[in-house]
């Protein structure tokens, strides 16, 4: 398992959220944390999310399928980020 | 207000030219349905749901179109749930238009209620589930243009009863189409460098070469360049099989040349396809030798299950224009070919006859494809009818061959050649389909002999679930655990059965009558026609590459294995 940080910018339509837990669920992606919060302009939200891979699946895959969604504005994986803050 | 939700629906869809509906009504739909019997658009009353969906996948393989199925709520919505789930595998576009039970009693459980789009999220490339009236026209045009923008695929759209008897002022929509990617030229650059340079190169063709028609750039490319094809279970048609350049199908049943120019290659340049298990073998056993160029219009599918080295995300006919406009210089591949060549003369695709003389379900359907040609339809259900129909039938033109792929879905054929016959018209349409097969969906030979669709079905009745049974004699000792099907035994009388659902029943069950009946078959145009061939049960399907072996040990029959063999 390999973890990574994801950040997704989601139209605020009934459902958007439904569709990426189900892809995560359909390609056995395990999430550890994820948060959702309004992201200012009312139209879209912000979901943060944790998850682990299984060996042998890219984040780069992962960011990709998500980004088929129709409701998905944008998708980065932050992982790279975190780690520099952290100090890591 | 000048209409209704359900007066909205039928006019978007006139207005986004859709000119068949397959379909059932029911309780949360019947606001639709009554627009829609005054409307131009044709609804052809299906016998199950899921047949609906076959035929919207059919019309739409034939016509390129968008295929239309609807619903109405609860188990009419969740009967759709197999053709959804085979559309979005085969990247076929459909646009499913379900009845809900009204806004005010969703989450009730309400009579017939069902969660559709929930139940469909995995298999849906979007769904809609629609609140006001005058939102309809544009959910409409924007399911259209999801469903064959980019990656084709099945869209929802879900009605509740209230929204389309509510009144409501029409806004006619507009269809608008996302551009397609700009291919990136420093990709096909690199591409068209590692074609120059490769000694053994390969176009693996999949599926979308034929969804984008890029088959005559397709055959252009392969000309100029004369590099050998092999074109996938969902790409056959794609390129003619009766080009010298072709060299069959690749994977589990392919032919030993196409797998061999896999194994053998070292550049795969790879068209629309998404190296699935059933092509690739054991993964890490696959194409060994080769660099990998992968072009496809979703980029989720490039280096998913094999790396790329290089990447193109486009659409495949703007993708094949451009590697053209850049290949100038042909490369030397006598000695590939001659490698090729040689196993083309060696391991032909070829069968047995039965000891016991039955009839060889190869031979029937080599008749057929002789006898209807290549300008023909040919849809097939699931097993191993279908692998015949894919190695057997001589399929020289984009759109000729419609079967399920990548969901392998039993009973796909008869609705499927329903929807492909409505879409083609003047084409005869030939449904090879399995014994099995044929009793999951053969309720829609009613629905065609009502509605004047005179498809033609070829039931090859091997008296067993066959290419289960095959399984059985190769991996568990020939202990044949509920395979067996009494079809032999006239459980049913496919003639009988056939006569009862209006349309013509002939059987044949020997060599001689084989060409015959077809053509006896054939001159029957008004009404469907099912032929039940008696064939023996112990046909086995050759060449193969066992489940989880890798594409080397293919057998071109059992024991015999070319390529293995050549490493030793
Ligand atoms: C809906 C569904 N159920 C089960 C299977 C598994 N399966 C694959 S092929 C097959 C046998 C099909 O029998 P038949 O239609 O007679 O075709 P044959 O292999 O004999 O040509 C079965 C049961 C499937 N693919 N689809
Ligand atoms: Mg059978």
């Amino acid at each position: 398992m390999t973890r990574h940080s994801l950040s997704l910018l989601l139209r605020n339509e009934p459902g958007a959220l439904a569709r990426i837990v189900v892809l995560f669920s359909s390609r056995g992606v395990d999430v550890s944390s994820l948060s959702l919060a309004p992201d200012g302009s009312g139209a879209l939200s912000r979901l943060d999310v944790v998850v682990d891979l299984q060996p042998g699946r890219t984040p780069e895959q992962l960011v990709k399928q998500l980004g088929r969604i129709v409701d998905v504005k944008s998708v980065v994986d932050r992982t790279h980020d975190e780690a520099l803050e952290l100090g890591a | 207000m000048d209409t209704t939700g359900a007066g909205a629906l039928v006019k978007a869809l006139e207005d986004v030219g859709c000119e068949v509906i397959f379909g059932m009504p029911g309780g949360a739909i019947l606001p639709a349905y009554d627009p829609l019997f005054e409307s131009k658009i044709r609804h052809v009353l299906v016998r199950h749901e899921q047949g609906a969906g076959h035929a919207a996948q059919g019309y739409a393989q034939t016509t390129g179109r968008v295929g239309v199925c609807m619903a109405t709520s609860g188990p009419g919505a969740t009967n759709l749930v197999t053709p959804l789930a085979d559309a979005y595998m085969d990247s076929v576009p459909i646009v499913a238009i379900t009845g809900q039970v009204a806004r005010s009693v969703i989450g009730t459980d309400a009579f017939q209620e069902a969660d559709i789009r929930s139940i469909t999220l995995p298999i849906t490339k979007h769904s809609f589930q629609v609140h006001d009236p005058a939102d309809i026209p544009r959910v409409i045009a924007e399911a259209f243009a999801l469903a064959v923008s980019g990656r084709p695929g099945p869209v929802l759209v879900d009605l509740p009863k209230d929204v389309l008897a509510t009144a409501t002022t029409y806004t006619p929509p507009k269809l608008v189409l996302p551009s397609r990617p700009v291919v990136p030229p420093v990709q096909v650059r690199n591409a068209a460098q590692l074609i120059g340079s490769s000694k053994r190169p390969v176009f693996y063709v999949g599926g979308g070469v034929i969804r984008s028609g890029a088959a005559p750039e397709l055959l252009k490319l392969a000309e100029k360049t004369g590099i050998p094809v092999v074109t996938t279970l969902m790409a056959r048609g794609a390129f003619p099989d009766s080009h010298r350049l072709h060299l069959g199908m690749p994977g589990m049943h392919g032919t030993v040349p196409a797998v061999a120019a896999l194994q053998r290659a070292d550049l795969l340049i790879a068209l629309g396809t998404r190296f699935d298990d059933r092509v690739t073998g054991l993964l890490p056993e696959f194409a060994p030798h080769a660099a990998v160029v992968h072009a496809d219009i979703d980029p989720a599918e490039i280096s998913k299950n094999r790396k790329a080295d290089v990447g193109i995300v486009g659409d495949c006919r703007d993708v094949i224009a451009a590697l053209s406009a850049v290949l100038t210089r042909r490369t030397d591949l006598t000695a590939w070919w001659s490698y090729l060549d040689g196993l083309r003369a060696t391991y032909p695709l070829g069968y047995d006859w039965p000891a016991d003389g039955a009839l060889a379900p190869q031979y029937v359907i080599e008749r057929i494809s002789t006898l209807a040609g290549p300008e023909s339809v040919y849809t097939a259900g699931v097993g191993q009818h279908q692998m015949w129909a894919a190695q057997y039938v001589k399929y020289e033109r984009p759109g000729s061959f419609i079967n399920s792929g990548g969901a392998g879905t039993m009973g796909f054929a008869v609705p499927a050649a329903m929807g492909a016959q409505v879409g083609a018209p003047d084409r005869t349409v030939w449904a090879i389909d399995g014994d099995g097969c044929f009793q999951m969906t053969n309720q829609e030979l009613a629905t065609c002999a009502a509605e004047g669709i005179p498809v033609k079905v070829a039931i090859i009745n091997n008296g067993n679930l066959g290419m289960v049974r095959q399984w059985q004699t190769l991996f568990y000792d020939g202990r044949y655990s509920n395979t067996g099907l009494g079809t032999h035994q006239r459980h049913p009388d496919f003639v009988k059965l056939a006569d009862a659902l209006g349309c013509v029943g002939l059987r044949c069950d020997s060599r001689s009558e084989v060409d015959g009946t077809i053509l006896e078959a054939m001159a029957v145009r008004d009404r469907p026609v099912v032929v039940d061939f008696v064939v023996g049960q112990d046909a086995q399907v050759w060449p193969m590459v066992a489940a989880g072996t890798g594409n080397d040990e293919i057998m071109a029959a059992r024991g015999i294995r070319p390529l293995f063999d050549e490493v030793e």
